[in-house]
């Protein structure tokens, strides 16, 4: 049986919990699992203060309550399954090189920010910088999955450079801003001002979108890598249906003030594209 | 009217980020009032009128009146046993008041943040996207052959922003003053600052970032389509003859406000314009600046970085700074209930924040400074009254665009003024805590010092 | 502080009073080096120790609006190299651009007690100040940018030489400067003025003024030579990083004719060429540079060596800046000052590998290893430009290991050697005497620091205790001892205590009716008021007034 945390307590402010980590935890019984730091405000911690731990390490990790003040869960993860039965705190899954993170529930700000590889899925929403890179700096995600249920914030996968982020709702304005490389699919409605700044990368929506001045038609056609894209995320339990895959759809170049070497893919539905 | 007159020539006035430093002050020394502000705008006429020296206590505890002393021992209390706490505002005081402000912060490992969160926030984050081409005002007034306002209201929000810096004055090369100049204003509505431009661009509301973009294509050569009328009330042909101007005008300047920064795409809205201005070199020297609302914001801005390393919006709970808009900015902090105290210095958050925060707000200890009675200051378990700072109070401050005042007070006031209550605070707080908190928590991976 | 302390055991190397490595004592009280101090004095025991003045960084961007906007510009350039609080000292950030607090503990904990900021708009001083007053341990002071001022420029296109230095000296005096500085002189005007053009001859005209740089440059070093000013003439030539500037680099010290200047960051300025293919590239002209350097004593220089790795370029160069973007960056910024300057800022990362970065690297070598007169060719990476000053450790180590400095050169790119004179110097290492000429004693005589750099009876009591080891760059990363005016601030590699150290200034005398000239100047042009501009002396808080190095 796995590690099981089950939270008595909720903190009055937020706790930085890094060491709730598949990796941090590797190898360690319930008992010392229980003493591990947790920064809680200007002290320090334990776990145990805030969880009742039982079970034993085996690779995966369940953690039960409400996290939406417990922040940087998961963070730095290279292996192993943790799975959140609630609502999680920001910065979830940062940094992160390898293994599951799952999240019943909704998530918060910065899931995935700055990941470099394994997998997050966040069966509720999420909030803003889903898998975005943190201020000032030009990269940010280098690789990795996000799937996200429910909807998303602004910022999606800012400055991303590689992987795979998709959400099954709508989601906020400057998607893809900034973007590096990578495919980013929304099955839900986008925001304004999607790819604004993108060099390269993939954007992909099931629904007319308004775009930025600077992004050009180009064709109209059936993308081979989408749909082997879309059957991958279909597998994972996205809501992908015949129509998603079958398309056409209609490809936009952009940015023109960038390298204007990336797209925005919009299904081309009965009702026709605007713009 | 008394005998007993000081004339203070050269004041500075901090009402706004202009920071206009060639004010003359007729001060009546018996009634502790300023009776004439030669060369103020009408706000700053206001700011030196309404600053006399009230009848107040000079702290209130949970309402009851206290000395001074008492305040500072139940607020350095308040602030050693805090977990999480916030010292917000900073705006509107001295940069020595706001060094020991930053000081506290990184005593008792707390959160720290300036009005610039909720002002031109969005573009600091910006200029750490896109940087920034800028100039001093008198480079502005100097050279400026091209002037474009955007979504800013100078004529009612910074008056001698036009008459003593970028519109009517004559510069070294620019002769001619407004003559020589062309003044470009764009907005979403008409304003009593719209008479004063050449050229005034009508914007659709939320559309500011779409014709930033295109004008930023157009100067790289890229085609743009005409339907970009339809998008943002501005034509394809208007747009083309902004960007000849701006191509070919020998010292071009965009100053931008809250238009921007507070409206849908903010911090992109004003990295837009930025980058715009960095385009621009290509051509010809271009500047953009952001036009600062409190007087010494830029101080506030300064003092955090280079004590911290960043702007605003900084968290010094683990024992080092670490900078995180969103999450360490101080109305998200309140809305989310997630701060267990508040330090609120020369700035009325209840007045203006969101209902979640000011809720919030009421919950938690609160300590104030300020020299007049606020909202914030009546929710407070600690209010202290100071003296206001460029009139009774010397110390320096920042102008918008960088340029370092040194304050000429024109008369004392009983109270101490922030500097001295926050030395005060500190040193109590270093007593109680025995030094600054030691840091917790693993280290960033990456390691440190 | 009354502390009385002894350092015993020691190896002592004091270049300046000819002491190189003897095992001596050194007695400290009230804050000075002292002949003997009672026997109930704290001793230290230095043994297996090599014993220095603290260190002395002559040039380096440490405080001020350019400094600042470079820090806020790019959070994550620290975000990832935090500096802990204790229990009595400040938390900061690092990487290329530390925070305040940071910056003076992290130079103590190399053994540095003196830094000197080099590149401060007379607008802007008050906000060096600030910063500096901010910046713990160090004993500090700063160069004011002159060389593209317009009063001054207007004074001399109309002959108005003796008006000119009552205003120099004014200018140094109100804004609390330690000496003047010039920057590609005349290039700013060229910049704001003309669409962000650049001036490339020393004999090109400053447009609209009737001048050149040969001519700005001359009254400078004129002006300050008969000032009397400890420091002379701080200058960064024309054309920095352009390929072939060695001949401006030439051409402007020969303008000194025998009187002093200081060309700084001189490896930036140490560049022949040959045809490339789109364009000339760089080489090594090192030894021109060096040559002339060593056979002409009234100049001086700092290296300004290039070590690989992230760091920032930050200059009041601007069109200098805005060329680097092409290579550097993603951001930039530029800020003009009124009346005065310009300055640009380019985040920017030397690798190995390029051949330009790795010739710099090879340059900034090449002039320590060929310089014959460690006094006069001194240690400098213009702080962060070149390099960070956490890299002088390893710098130190490249000059006084040839071994070391071989492996090094076998990772860099080879074409780029091969255009360089390295390869000639490799049998050169620096001593521990050396290193504390070019590190200590030197920039202590080129400032005209009489109390600093020196070991002897009177010195400031700022004094650097370092374990021997073989790898010289472990040596000076971590001193066991420093001491600072007296103070014991490091002990056993921690700090002890707080400390703030001074201000260093200079008054050259001027003729106070020379505000007449100054002020309808002001009014005219300036942003703010003439009353309003000089710096007050409550910014001084500890300071020290240096005085002129003649009477």
């Amino acid at each position: 049986m796995s590690l099981e945390f089950t939270q008595h307590t909720v903190p009055t402010v937020p706790i930085e919990a890094e060491t709730l980590s598949v990796s941090s935890l590797d190898g360690l019984t319930a008992a010392a699992a229980a003493k591990l730091t947790v920064v809680h405000g200007n002290r320090a911690a334990e776990v145990g203060d805030f969880f009742d731990v039982a079970g034993a390490p085996d690779g995966e990790v369940h953690i039960s309550g409400d996290l939406s003040r417990v922040k940087h869960v998961g963070a730095d993860m290279s292996s192993g399954r943790l799975v959140v039965h609630g609502p999680a705190g920001m910065h979830l899954g940062t940094r992160m090189t390898g293994g599951e993170i799952v999240v019943e529930g909704d998530a918060s700000d910065w899931v995935g920010s700055e990941m470099a590889g394994g997998r997050i899925i966040i069966r509720g929403n999420a909030g803003h910088l889903v898998g975005s890179a943190m201020r000032g700096e030009r990269v940010g995600m280098r690789g990795g999955e996000i799937l996200v249920f429910g909807s998303a914030g602004n910022e999606v996968g800012a400055g991303m450079r590689r992987g795979l982020v998709a959400v099954g709702g709508d989601i906020g304005d400057f998607t893809g801003v900034n973007m590096l490389a990578g495919t980013l699919v929304v099955l839900g409605r986008m925001g304004a001002r999607a790819g604004a700044g993108m060099r390269r990368g993939t954007i992909v929506a099931m629904h007319p979108a308004e775009l930025l001045p600077t992004f050009t038609y180009a064709a109209t056609y059936r993308p081979v890598f989408l749909r082997l894209y879309l059957a991958h995320l279909r597998a994972l339990g996205l809501p992908i249906s015949d129509a998603h895959m079958a398309g056409p759809y209609r490809r936009w170049c952009g940015d023109a003030i960038e390298l204007n070497r990336g797209e925005v893919l919009l299904l081309d539905t009965a009702a026709g594209p605007s713009t | 009217m008394s005998d007993n007159i000081r004339t203070v020539p050269d004041a500075t006035c901090t009402f706004c980020g202009c920071v206009c430093d060639d004010i003359v002050l007729t001060v009546d020394m018996d009634s502790h009032s300023i009776t004439k502000s030669q060369n103020a705008c009408v706000l700053g006429k206001a700011w030196f009128k309404e600053h006399g020296i009230e009848e107040r206590p000079r702290a209130l505890i949970g309402g009851r009146e206290a000395s001074t002393e008492e305040g500072v021992e139940e607020a350095a209390q308040i602030l050693a046993n805090a977990r999480f706490p916030i010292i917000y505002g900073l705006s509107d005081t001295t940069c020595e008041a706001q060094r020991v402000a930053v000081a506290i912060a990184d005593m008792i490992g707390g959160n720290v943040d300036t009005t610039t969160s909720v002002c031109h926030g969005p573009s600091g984050i910006a200029f750490q996207s896109a940087g920034e081409s800028t100039a001093s005002l008198g480079e502005i007034r100097n050279r400026a052959d091209l002037v474009i306002f955007w979504g800013g209201n100078p004529a009612e929000a910074h008056p001698r922003l036009f008459t003593r810096y970028a519109v009517t004055p004559k510069g070294m090369y620019v002769p001619n003053g407004r003559k020589d100049r062309t003044i470009v204003l764009v907005d979403v509505r008409r304003t009593p600052s719209t008479p004063v431009a050449d050229i005034f661009l009508q914007v659709k509301p939320g559309s500011d970032f779409e014709v930033l973009w295109a004008l930023r294509a157009l100067v790289k050569g890229r085609r743009i389509d005409a339907s970009i009328e339809q998008r943002t009330g501005v034509s394809l042909a208007v747009l083309q003859d902004l960007v000849a101007r701006m191509k070919s005008c020998r010292f071009g300047v965009l100053l931008f406000g809250m238009g921007l920064t507070m409206t849908r795409g903010r911090h992109f809205n004003s990295g837009a314009l930025l980058a715009l201005a960095t385009d621009l070199n290509e051509f010809t020297h271009f500047v953009a600046a952001p036009v600062r609302g409190h007087g010494n914001v830029t101080g506030a801005d300064n003092v955090m970085s280079w004590q911290t390393g960043f702007p605003f919006g900084v968290n010094l709970s683990r024992g080092y700074p670490r900078f995180n808009p969103g999450e360490f900015t101080t109305v998200d902090l309140l809305s989310r209930g997630e701060v267990d105290a508040a330090l609120i210095i020369a700035s009325d958050p209840a007045s203006n924040f969101p209902k979640p925060a000011i809720e919030h707000l009421k919950r938690i200890p609160v300590i104030s400074l300020d020299p007049k009675a606020t909202i914030t200051g009546a929710l407070s378990r600690v209010a202290f009254t100071t003296a206001t700072y460029g009139i009774n109070v010397a110390g320096t401050a920042y102008r918008m665009d960088n340029v370092p005042l040194t304050l000429r007070p024109a008369f004392d006031s009983p109270y101490p003024s922030d500097e001295e209550v926050l030395t005060a605070i500190r040193s109590r707080v270093r007593e109680l805590l025995g030094g600054n908190r030691l840091p917790v928590g693993p280290l960033p991976a990456g390691k440190a010092t | 502080m009354g502390s009385l302390l002894r350092i015993v055991n020691g190896r002592v190397y004091d270049p300046a009073n000819g002491i190189d490595g003897e095992v001596r004592d050194v007695c400290i009280r009230d804050g000075r080096i002292v002949a003997d101090v009672p026997p109930e004095a704290r001793r230290i025991d230095a043994r297996g120790m090599v014993v220095m003045p603290g260190g002395i960084d002559i040039h380096c961007h440490i405080a001020g609006t350019k400094v600042n906007l470079a820090r806020k510009v790019q959070p994550e350039d620290h975000r990832h190299d935090v500096h802990l609080r204790t229990r009595f000292t400040r938390s900061g950030t690092g990487g290329s651009v530390p925070s305040t607090f940071a910056t003076g503990y992290r130079y103590a904990a190399l053994g540095y007690t003196t830094a000197m900021e080099a590149a401060v708009t007379p607008l802007g001083a008050r906000s060096t100040l600030e910063e500096l007053n901010d910046t713990p341990v160090l004993d500090k002071g700063f160069f004011v940018l002159m060389g593209n001022n317009v009063l001054l420029f207007k004074l001399l296109q109309e002959g108005r030489m003796e008006e000119f230095r009552h205003v120099l000296a004014w200018w140094l005096s109100v804004t609390r400067a330690y000496a003047p500085k010039l920057v590609n002189p005349g290039g700013d005007e060229a910049w704001k003025g003309h669409r962000n053009a650049n001036i490339t001859e020393l004999d090109a005209r400053i447009e609209p003024f009737d001048l050149t740089p040969r001519q700005v440059i001359a009254a400078f070093i004129e002006a300050a030579n008969a000032l009397g000013l400890p420091h002379p003439v701080h200058i960064h030539c024309n054309n920095l990083g352009h390929s072939g500037n060695f001949e401006t680099t030439l051409e402007t010290m020969r303008i000194a004719e025998g009187r002093r200047a200081h060309i700084t960051h001189i490896q930036f300025h140490s560049y022949g060429s040959v045809a490339g293919k789109s364009r000339d590239n760089p080489t090594s002209r090192a030894r021109d540079i060096a040559e002339f350097v060593n056979t002409h004593p009234n100049i001086s220089a700092d290296v300004g060596a290039v070590m690989f790795g992230r760091s920032t370029s930050m200059t009041a160069d601007a069109p200098l800046a805005y060329m680097l973007r092409r290579f550097g960056g993603h951001k930039w910024v530029n800020a003009d000052t009124e009346m005065e300057s310009g300055c640009g800022i380019v985040p920017f990362t030397y690798q190995d590998r390029i051949y330009t970065n790795a010739l710099q690297w090879a340059i900034g070598l090449e002039l320590f290893l060929r310089s014959e007169d460690p006094w006069r060719m001194v240690f400098s990476t213009d702080h962060p430009n070149g390099g960070t000053f956490m890299t002088y450790p390893a710098l130190i180590r490249l000059l006084m290991d040839k071994e070391y400095r071989k492996e090094q050169m076998a990772h860099v790119n080879q074409d780029a050697l091969d255009h360089s004179g390295l390869r000639e110097c490799m049998d050169r290492e620096y001593s521990l005497y050396e290193i504390a000429i070019i590190t200590r004693a030197g920039p202590a005589r080129l400032l005209g620091l009489a109390n600093k750099g020196h070991l002897g009876v009177g010195a400031d009591a700022d004094v650097t205790v370092y374990e021997d080891a073989a790898d010289k760059e472990a040596m000076f990363a971590a001193p066991r001892y420093l001491v600072k005016d007296g103070n014991l601030v490091i002990e056993d590699h921690e700090f002890r205590v707080d400390h703030v150290g001074r201000l260093l200034h200079v008054e050259p005398e001027f003729d106070s009716s020379i505000a007449q000239v100054i002020e309808p100047f002001f009014e005219d042009y300036y942003s703010i008021r003439f009353a309003n501009y000089p710096v007050h002396e409550r910014y001084l808080h500890q300071h020290e007034l240096v005085p002129m190095a003649r009477p």
